[in-house]
């Protein structure tokens, strides 16, 4: 076994302390160690964007960061979006507009979209297509989801 | 991935010294988005991981003092698109960063990390070259200062040597009018690899200088100082003369499966005119602004 | 979205809160205690022979539980395969293509596997393969595969795997009516499935039984193959299938599952592989395809003959393939009138990926050659090319293929109603082109779908069907289907899948046929229940039966219309219970027919694009991509659409960018994300629209039929035809890059 190293972080609202492997990479540990496994596993060289994370308020790719680099940060997965078991506006937008279709695009779309909004509440759809450029969908080309994310959008301002 | 010991130093001094100590077997960690591929895939199986994001000197990762701009190893590609001084002043370098991959990979891909990685294809270093970055590299005898041009060696080469970090680069606002852009050529309009990088920039005393990449071993910086390219009556002819003596060295591999050597020879010189002439038009901006 | 759950809304997806919550879980977020981590051993070679596998190191590294080579299967080797038994658990020999397991390791880690996979040293010759139709069919060429395996057949010296022979009509008798005869031939390349969740297995000894989840869309049928190889009873024998994430064909059958099910056995403990994109790649692709077509008109642009020859390159192993080629060819002349149609198709093994099921069976390759053949026709003819699309169009009706299903729509609304769209009858805008093309697939030819439907004393229901929702959304319609008829809310209603102990036998999900089929099962299990409702009725009020009517959720006695519900409460009394329907769809084979089924229905699509081609880089920009289909009904008309808009940008993916890429020795240059590149949010058409056709005549339930693949079938061509429009080039193999443009731009300058 890899040497571990301690370490103290926020997930989802909940400050946790434990022990990682320094080669393990966040998204094996969010998967395997903490048993988060809305974050998927796909390309793991950053281009499908399944695994997409947010830390400190900036959405990352979980399969290219080391855990150990969570150490004092704020994390956030698709596990962390609702609160009580209540979808957030941009969650059920999704489920609106049917934007899943399979489903195993959706958290880190969800992840890149969420980030979009904490940014940038009113956002073009231009501006939604190069948020969520990094985040491959083989099923629903695209539409319905850059959609929910307009309609979640909206929902907030109003 | 193989095991290895994780290191995080607090200061440069430590860092150093850790470098020091680590041997030869050593990876330097700043954004990670090529060096995990790398450790996972087992290209690279470093014994010590030497993580530079808790170097406090590193923070703020950039700052201006004056008319130069000082971006630390931290410095992530979406700091160089969302800096305002940057859009002003390095139009082309804020283009090249803001198509370096997904939001999510310019969120952790650092600017320095870009270069020190030594891919011909790295959309940033054209422009860098263009620009005249400097490279600030620390070791155990101190800091040197690197021009960008003499820092990039080959493909994965740079100049640093054993037990050296670059730690920042340098840029500093041309004293003359200049105008700049950048361009590249990739196989779909999302996220990809580019088959051709090019950055054109044109002063006010008609010299253009052109950087261009992923057509061979490195990028390469080209000055055409006869005032051809920075004229827009310039016959057609003359222009596509400079443009020959430019893109001479130009060697696209065979090899590549991205785009054959013909059609990158092609696009350099359709990038290569879009480029500047998109460069000369931000120079008569810049200029009826002053 | 608010909506009642009734057929023709669009309801929440059943599943979908899942989905938004990073709940669902998929087969590689499932584990089980004291498991095992699979990792495959291969070598980077198409071809070689195997000379010796060395364990004795990677059996050194910590964790490590099992190491399994051929040595450790049965004598000799165990094969399947859903056409031929062809297919080894492990390379026996020979590896036959890039990226074939030779050996696999299980340890307690993931890590350990890994490390040990590094460390099995196998010894191996490189041997010349092909991986080229022309290379394939060479006198010379060696044999992928051993011709004493296919004794009595009478290509087993040649790299040929099968011939087909379709037609009517005497092409030789009408040839001279033909004012006008065009041969031309198109290439389509290799693609793969690129399913965001890659392939996962999991297999469970448990007493003298067996467990295996997996990604599989076809779970009864993994369970035949499996208890065949392993000789176990089907009872024994059961196969978890939780929701795949995307299949398109790439999941329809075995892969991994009996390597992961002899490890599991053998180490006596769970084993779960899951597999990498990368592996992926290597374990399913789409035949690549030279189509050849020579087209006889008369001057007015009437079909006279149609003359095609299709040869599929498909992988070192059959897996469906020649299904794929034969049901593909079988329709190739497409859905015109022609009097005279001669089809040769063959598949052709090669040193590579296995080729199986993807989105569209077989036609969008064939209709790349075919519609484009067709554009040139109408080019050289000076006809327009919607016109001739027109004029040569069957009725609905007209048997346009003889003793087959007639024309199932009126195929001409779709056509119009994707010219309008696109604004075919408008000035085209400077710089720019339109295309048109038209896309028919055959519905499945066989089918036998079960399912049960309960419905329960508190007015909710379950439903239990072996149908495999990845993403089609067939849980949502399924529960739309029981809401309308049990009259009860689509909230209320919980669809049960994927687990072949729990549900009734389903065939499989593939050919668009679930609505169809599984459909048509489910409103039969409703009908049970209404029947057994009327009879609690009219003992409930003292009726005779045929005074009552159930339908949609409703008892109609005379003078009096009560809810099912209410009646069941009722009628079930103080013990509670509930309703038990069954449903059966059985579609039988038709032995005398060419594929020995007819179709259950056409998948009709008309695709409209226009296009902005940029002179110096050769970069298309689809200005506006129009795809309309006929669909009988839109049981769930946001679903359609996703299903449209996907299929669509999945066709521009083959059109525009997708190929796999081989080195000179038949090892993929490109696999992964990073060179294999799909349509991403960035690379849309500026305007996309996806339309219907609703007439209501489609075989399933409310008339619908099948949809999901209709919008890929013609893109390609539709895109070409408009770059064609735009630019005068013709270009004939795919996908059409910036640079493949610009090759043809050259071509034409210095012409």
């Amino acid at each position: 076994m890899s040497e571990t190293i301690h370490i103290e972080t926020t997930i989802n609202g909940r400050d946790r302390a434990f022990e990682v492997a320094a080669n393990l990479t966040l998204l094996d540990v969010l998967r395997d160690q903490l048993g988060l496994t809305g974050s998927k596993e796909c390309c793991v060289v950053g281009e499908c964007g399944a695994c997409t994370v947010i830390m400190d308020g900036i959405p990352m790719n979980s399969c290219l960061m080391l855990a150990v680099e969570i150490d004092g940060r704020d994390v956030i997965t698709v596990e962390g979006l609702a609160t009580d078991g209540h979808l957030n506006a941009l969650q059920q937008a999704f489920l609106d507009l049917s934007a899943p279709q399979c489903g195993f695009c959706i958290p880190g779309q969800l992840m890149s979209a969420h980030a979009l909004l904490q940014r940038n509440s009113d956002p073009t759809i231009d501006d939604v297509n190069e948020a969520l450029g990094g985040n491959l969908c083989r099923c629903a080309g695209y539409l319905q989801i850059t959609e929910a994310v307009m309609v979640a959008a909206k929902a907030g301002k109003e | 991935m193989k095991e290895f010991s994780y290191e995080r130093p607090e200061s440069l001094d430590e860092a150093i010294r850790v470098l020091a100590a680590s041997g030869s077997d050593v990876e330097i960690l700043a954004g990670g988005t090529d060096l995990v591929i790398a450790m996972r895939d087992r290209y690279r199986e470093p014994t010590v991981v030497v993580d530079l994001k808790r170097i406090a000197e590193f923070y703020p990762s950039l700052v201006w003092d004056g008319d130069t701009v000082t971006l630390s190893a931290t410095a992530t590609m979406t700091e160089v698109v969302d800096d305002e001084g940057i859009n002003r002043h390095f139009p082309a370098l804020a283009e090249a960063a803001v198509v370096v991959g997904s939001v999510q990979i310019r969120n952790r891909a650092t600017l320095l990390g870009n270069i020190c990685n030594g891919s011909p294809a790295a959309d940033t270093a054209p422009p860098l070259l263009v620009y005249d970055a400097i490279v600030v590299v620390a070791g155990p005898a101190g800091i040197r200062r690197v021009a960008i041009d003499d820092f990039i060696v080959g493909p994965g080469r740079t100049n640093l040597q054993d037990g050296e970090i670059a730690i920042a680069l340098e840029l500093t606002v041309p004293s003359r009018p200049l105008g700049s852009a950048y361009e590249r050529m990739t196989r779909r309009r999302g996220t990809d690899l580019a088959s051709v990088t090019l950055c054109a920039a044109v002063d006010d005393a008609g010299i253009t200088r052109v950087a261009f990449g992923s057509v061979g071993p490195r990028a390469w910086l080209r000055v055409d100082e006869t005032g051809v390219l920075a004229d827009p009556d310039a016959p057609a002819e003359a222009r596509a003369a400079v443009f020959e003596g430019i893109f001479a060295d130009a060697s696209p591999s065979v090899k590549s499966l991205r785009a054959s050597p013909d059609y990158r020879r092609a696009m350099l010189r359709v990038l290569g005119a879009r480029a500047v002439g998109r460069a000369r038009g931000r120079l008569a901006e810049v200029r009826g602004v002053s | 979205m608010t909506s009642n759950g009734l057929v023709g809304s669009s309801p929440n997806r059943v599943g979908g809160r899942d989905r938004v919550t990073g709940a669902q879980q998929y087969v590689a977020d499932i584990h089980l205690p004291n498991e095992l981590h699979a990792k495959l051993v291969k070598i980077e070679e198409a071809r070689a022979r195997i000379i010796s596998i060395d364990t004795t190191k990677a059996a050194q590294v910590p964790g490590v539980r099992l190491i399994l080579t051929p040595d450790d299967l049965p004598h000799p080797m165990p094969r399947f395969g859903p056409q031929y038994q062809d297919r080894p658990v492990l390379a026996v020999g020979e590896v036959k293509y890039h990226g074939e397991p030779v050996a696999a390791v299980a340890a307690d880690t993931r890590e350990a596997a890994e490390e040990a996979v590094a460390l099995v040293q196998v010894e191996y010759e490189a041997l010349p393969g092909v991986h080229t139709i022309d290379a394939a069919l060479d006198p010379d060429a060696p044999l992928v595969q051993d011709p004493s395996s296919r004794s009595g057949d009478p290509f087993a010296y040649s790299n040929i795997r099968t011939e087909f022979n379709f037609g009517w009509g005497d092409i030789s008798a009408v040839e001279g009516e033909a004012d006008y005869v065009i041969e031309r031939e198109y290439e389509f390349p290799m693609v793969t499935h690129f399913a965001i969740e890659p392939h996962a297995f999991i297999a469970e000894p448990d007493g003298d039984e067996l467990n295996v989840w997996s990604t599989i869309q076809h779970p009864y049928l993994l369970q035949k193959i499996l208890a065949k190889m392993l000789d176990l009873p089907l009872s024994k024998l059961r196969i978890f299938a939780p929701d795949p994430g995307g299949g398109f064909g790439g999941k329809q059958h075995a892969k991994l599952e009996p390597l992961v099910s002899y490890m599991a056995m053998k180490a006596g403990r769970p084993v779960r592989l899951v597999m990498s994109l990368e592996e992926t790649f290597q374990a399913v692709r789409r035949s690549s395809t030279r189509v050849r077509v020579r087209l006889g008109l008369t001057s007015e642009g009437d079909m006279v003959f149609s003359d095609i020859e299709t040869n599929y390159l498909i992988g070192a192993y059959v897996d469906i393939a020649d299904r794929v080629a034969g049901k593909s060819s079988y329709v190739a002349a497409g859905p015109y009138r022609i009097p005279a149609v001669k089809i040769v198709g063959r598949t052709i093994l090669s040193n590579t990926t296995p080729t199986t099921a993807f989105r569209g069976f077989g036609v969008p390759q064939i209709t790349w050659a075919r519609e484009s053949t067709l554009d040139e026709a109408a080019l050289e003819l000076g006809i327009d090319r919607l016109d001739i699309r027109r004029r040569n169009l069957p009725e609905k009706g007209f048997e346009f293929i003889p003793g087959d299903l007639p024309a199932d729509g009126d195929w001409s609304q779709t056509v119009d109603k994707a010219a309008e769209l696109i604004g075919w009858d408008t000035p085209v805008p400077e710089g720019r082109g339109r295309g048109i093309a038209i896309g028919l697939k055959s519905g499945p030819t066989t089918g036998l779908s079960y399912s049960t439907v309960r419905l329960l004393v508190d007015g909710s229901a379950l439903i239990f069907c072996g149908t495999s929702d990845m993403g089609q959304g067939a849980r949502t319609v399924f529960a739309q289907i029981v809401a309308q008829e049990m009259g009860i809310p689509i909230e209320s209603i919980n669809v049960i899948m994927g687990d072949t102990a729990t549900v009734p036998f389903d065939q499989q999900t593939s050919a668009s046929r679930s609505t169809v089929l599984m459909g048509t099962s489910v409103y039969r299990a409703c009908k049970e229940i209404h029947g057994k409702v009327k009879t609690m009725a009219a003992r409930l009020h003292g009726a005779d039966e045929v005074d009552i009517e159930v339908d949609s959720g409703t008892v109609r006695l005379t003078g009096e219309e009560l809810p099912i519900v209410d009646v069941v409460r009722e009628g079930l009394g103080p013990l509670g219970g509930e309703v038990i329907g069954n449903g059966e769809m059985r579609k039988e084979k038709e032995p005398d027919h060419p594929l020995a089924g007819s179709a259950a229905f056409f998948e009709f699509n008309c695709t409209a694009i226009e296009v902005e081609v940029d002179g110096e880089t050769g970069e298309i920009q689809i200005v506006k991509h129009v795809t309309v289909g006929d669909v009988g009904t839109a049981l769930n008309p946001q679903q359609v659409k996703g299903q449209d808009d996907g299929a669509a940008i999945m066709g521009l993916g083959h059109t525009l960018m997708e190929v796999i890429i081989h080195d000179d020795t038949g090892r993929i240059r490109n696999l992964g994300a990073i060179d294999y590149r799909i349509p991403t949010s960035k690379d849309l058409p500026l305007e996309l629209i996806s339309a219907s056709i609703e007439n209501k005549d489609g075989p399933g339930p409310y008339g619908v039929k099948g949809i999901s693949e209709g919008s890929l079938l013609c893109t390609a061509p539709a895109v070409g035809s408009a770059v064609r429009d735009a630019t005068g080039l013709v270009i004939r193999d795919l996908p059409l890059t910036p640079q493949r443009v610009w090759e043809a731009m050259r071509e034409r300058d210095r012409a």
